[in-house]
């Protein structure tokens, strides 16, 4: 402006017309540069924007299973000096440990550990039913029975007798009762072998069956000659939230399957526990299917960090995940049954008459940096791990506000 | 008296290396089951490159590896497989391709140097036109190196002609390469040659090559899609795998190279054995890291007396019968060893045999 007014002084010294000319001229010239540096600072402030959107991006929640948990510090420096041995041809060390460790805070005999809750569950259900011509009962919404490949027909030989799940993951012990074979149909029946429970349940939202009703189911299946199988892939969470040591919780099971790389964060593993019968069947099957591994010690002694350092931490995902779910009933759009929220595990429903949909809703979040299970058309699920900080649910919370009901910036983000 | 520690009962007894355990602790890892685990990826994408396929897969064991070979190639139930009656899959894997998988097995005789006969196998395939009867015949399989046979090779001649034979069949040749890195250095020829004639491999990274766990299995890209799923069914399917799949990188860059050093032991092992009376070595058939040892007719001592005395002395061998031990070779085990172990070998004998010239003559006189 400095210069156009010297300038302006000049030229109305000489030429009139010229000079009218060139002020004018002046003066556009002033007023785009103003105007480009309007510009500048919007596109400053855009930048910022994508900067912080992109700050925002490089946040990642990871709210899609507690099998997403990476090793800590601790786990990476136990693997690196844990003292192993060939599993096979003998015993490693650190396996040996750890399967000590949680047949003793199991209360059963012995344990066994394996790749995966998946193959926990088979061996337990393959062991019980080793006769041809088995039949288990089991939930028609439980992981065994939707999960798992339906491996222990195709693989195990066995047949699945489905018994229907209520919300609470329960089933109705009369139908149980009702689902058991009469022996005196055996020309055309199979013959029911065996039980299985899921607790927490997954498809209920991580719901806890309670002691007095895994006892009944217990009392049913001895008066009947079954065994009774937990897959236990959450148990020390429903441990946790119902208060109920777990050897106490399992004191009906005849075997539990008990995940290590879930809440506890371990990378890799499961854990059989039952009696030593049981479990000397388990380890020769677990040969068989392939799960026979030499210096596994690494993985367990993972496993072993976790069991000392996590279990005391499950307590506060369950609050974080009571927390986010009263948040998210309260954002209009958005429904959860806030009192089927017992551990770790959340299912968020998208109301009718919402502009979104649950896999849409997945990918806005995932620019966010959230990830999340979509499970149908309308309902997501989130399930909480030590891994998840209080920050990251005011995070994820907020995020989900601007997602469902947000104002959307000119970048469509 | 025991500080020495020689385990010779096979190379799955490796233990991790320390820059193994450094690049566990330093894994970078993710969910391999709900997407990909980097290390996993790095590992697999190396294992297909460095075996000539399309992909790969880990998974537990060279007993699951080779399950899931079986089962996705006759994925159609009704089908048979055949393979030697000596091999492992046969022997030494609980008959799971039938008990879980439901797969009929159809057993050839193996020879002394762990082929089959070409017209043997041809022999065995099911005629189609019998199928009221028969199963029908989907796959070959073959096992490089030989482990029952003493680790022999199969040359890349023989597993051409018997890839030829499947696909005049329309079958698949599926290979048991527990220790096809071990035949690869023996016959000096690269891996992807080798094996260049099958659908399908698997191979072990917990034996000469001393990962602490874990096989690879390699195939078409379809093959390996099937073989994920039916992992995640066997429960084979792990999460932060790449823990141990970063091992067995370290193992793939640090000890292939160190597999004709266990060869070079092992025939110097071999030829020191054949000069102790009482023992015999077919010293022509050791051709990688394996040997078996013959306790010869008419010596007092049997196998699991031997084990005993060795073991006393820190050596462990496999006793595969009365008179017949095993002793597999790998990278852990030193030139000086496999000196102690001959001595004690030599001693052991030595002693017996004196001790049983002895006998004789003193028990005949009480005796009579």
């Amino acid at each position: 402006m400095q210069f156009s007014i010297k300038f302006l002084e000049y030229v109305c010294t000489t030429d009139k017309v010229a000079s009218i000319i060139l002020v004018s001229l002046a003066i556009l010239l002033e007023y785009l540069v103003w105007y480009q540096l309007q510009m500048v600072r919007i596109h400053t402030f855009a930048f910022r924007l994508v900067f912080v959107a992109e700050k925002m991006v490089a946040r990642m929640v990871d709210l899609r299973s507690d099998t997403v948990t990476k090793p800590t510090e601790a786990m990476r420096a136990a693997m690196a000096s844990a003292e192993v041995d060939d599993d096979v041809l003998g015993r490693d060390p650190s396996c040996f440990l750890l399967e000590s460790e949680m047949a003793k805070i199991f209360g059963k005999e012995g344990a066994i550990f394996v790749p995966s809750g998946t193959m926990g569950n088979l061996i337990s259900v393959l062991v019980h039913c080793d006769i041809r011509g088995s039949e288990v009962i089991l939930g028609d919404n439980s992981h065994i029975h939707i999960y798992e490949n339906g491996g222990i027909a195709t693989i195990g030989g066995v047949h699945p007798r489905t018994v229907k799940n209520n919300e609470d993951g329960t089933m109705d012990i009369d139908l149980i009762e009702a689902a058991i074979r009469d022996p005196k149909g055996e020309l055309v029946y199979p013959t029911t072998r065996l039980i299985c429970l899921e607790n927490t349940h997954g498809n209920s939202g991580g719901r806890c069956l309670s002691v007095e009703y895994t006892d009944r189911v217990g009392e049913v299946a001895k008066k009947h000659g079954l065994k009774l199988h937990i897959d236990g892939a959450r148990i020390f969470n429903a441990s946790v939230a119902l208060g109920v040591p777990v050897d106490r919780l399992v004191q009906a099971a005849d075997s539990v399957s008990v995940c290590l790389s879930k809440g506890l964060g371990a990378p890799v593993g499961s854990v059989i526990v039952g009696s030593n019968s049981f479990i000397t069947k388990a380890r020769r099957l677990r040969k068989t299917l392939g799960g026979g591994m030499r210096q596994v010690g690494i993985l367990c002694a993972a496993a072993l960090v976790a069991l000392q350092e996590n279990v005391g931490k499950l307590e506060s995902d369950h609050n974080k995940a009571k927390l986010l779910a009263d948040g998210l009933n309260e954002i209009k759009g958005l429904r959860v049954d806030t009192s089927s929220v017992e551990t770790n595990i959340i299912y968020v429903e998208i109301e009718e008459g919402s502009r979104t949909t649950a896999a849409k809703l997945c990918k806005d979040l995932e620019d966010y940096g959230i990830l999340l299970m979509p499970m149908s058309l309308s309902r997501l699920r989130i399930v909480f791990h030590h891994q998840i900080s209080a920050s990251d649910v005011q995070y994820a919370l907020s995020c989900f506000e601007q997602a469902v009901n947000g104002v959307r910036n000119e970048n469509g983000n | 008296m025991v500080a020495r520690n020689v385990d010779l009962r096979s190379d799955t007894v490796t233990k991790p290396t320390e820059a193994m355990r450094i690049a566990m602790a330093n894994a970078e890892v993710d969910d391999d089951v709900l997407g990909n685990d980097p290390t996993a990826f790095l590992l697999e994408t190396e294992m297909a490159r460095m075996m000539g396929k399309e992909a790969a897969l880990f998974v537990p064991s060279g007993t699951m590896g080779n399950l899931i070979c079986v089962l996705v190639h006759c994925d159609v139930r009704g089908s048979e497989v055949i393979l030697g009656d000596n091999c492992h899959i046969y022997i030494y894997e609980n008959g799971g391709i039938a008990t879980i998988g439901g797969v009929h097995p159809r057993a050839v005789k193996n020879n002394d140097d762990g082929t089959m006969d070409i017209d043997l196998i041809e022999a065995a395939i099911r005629d189609p036109r019998g199928e009221l009867l028969y199963p029908t015949t989907r796959l070959i399989c073959l096992e490089n190196t030989h482990a029952n046979s003493g680790g022999r090779c199969l040359s890349v001649e023989y597993t051409d002609r018997v890839g030829e034979i499947a696909k005049k069949h329309g079958l698949k040749l599926h290979i048991d390469g527990a220790r096809i890195f071990n035949a690869s250095v023996a016959l000096g020829v690269p891996l992807d040659r080798l094996v260049q004639a099958a659908d399908s491999v698997s191979v072990c990274l917990s034996k000469g090559i001393g990962a602490p766990v874990g096989s690879v299995i390699v195939g078409s890209k379809n093959f390996i899609a099937k073989a994920r799923r039916l992992r995640k069914t066997l429960g084979g399917g792990m999460r932060q795998i790449g823990i141990l799949c970063a091992a067995a990188l370290v193992g793939l860059q640090e000890n292939v190279g160190k597999l004709e050093s266990d060869h070079r032991k092992a025939r110097l092992f071999a030829d020191g054995l054949n000069e102790i009376k009482g023992l015999k070595v077919n010293a022509s058939s050791v051709e990688t890291n394996m040997i078996f040892i013959d306790i010869e007719e008419g010596t007092r001592t049997r196998a699991e007396k031997i084990c005993k005395y060795l073991e006393e002395r820190g050596v462990y061998v496999m006793q595969e019968c009365s008179s017949r031990l095993r002793v597999v070779l790998h990278h852990q085990i030193s030139a000086s060893d496999v000196q102690y172990a001959l001595s004690c070998f030599k001693v052991m004998m030595t002693t017996n045999h004196l001790t049983s010239c002895l006998m004789d003559p003193i028990c005949a006189v009480l005796f009579l």
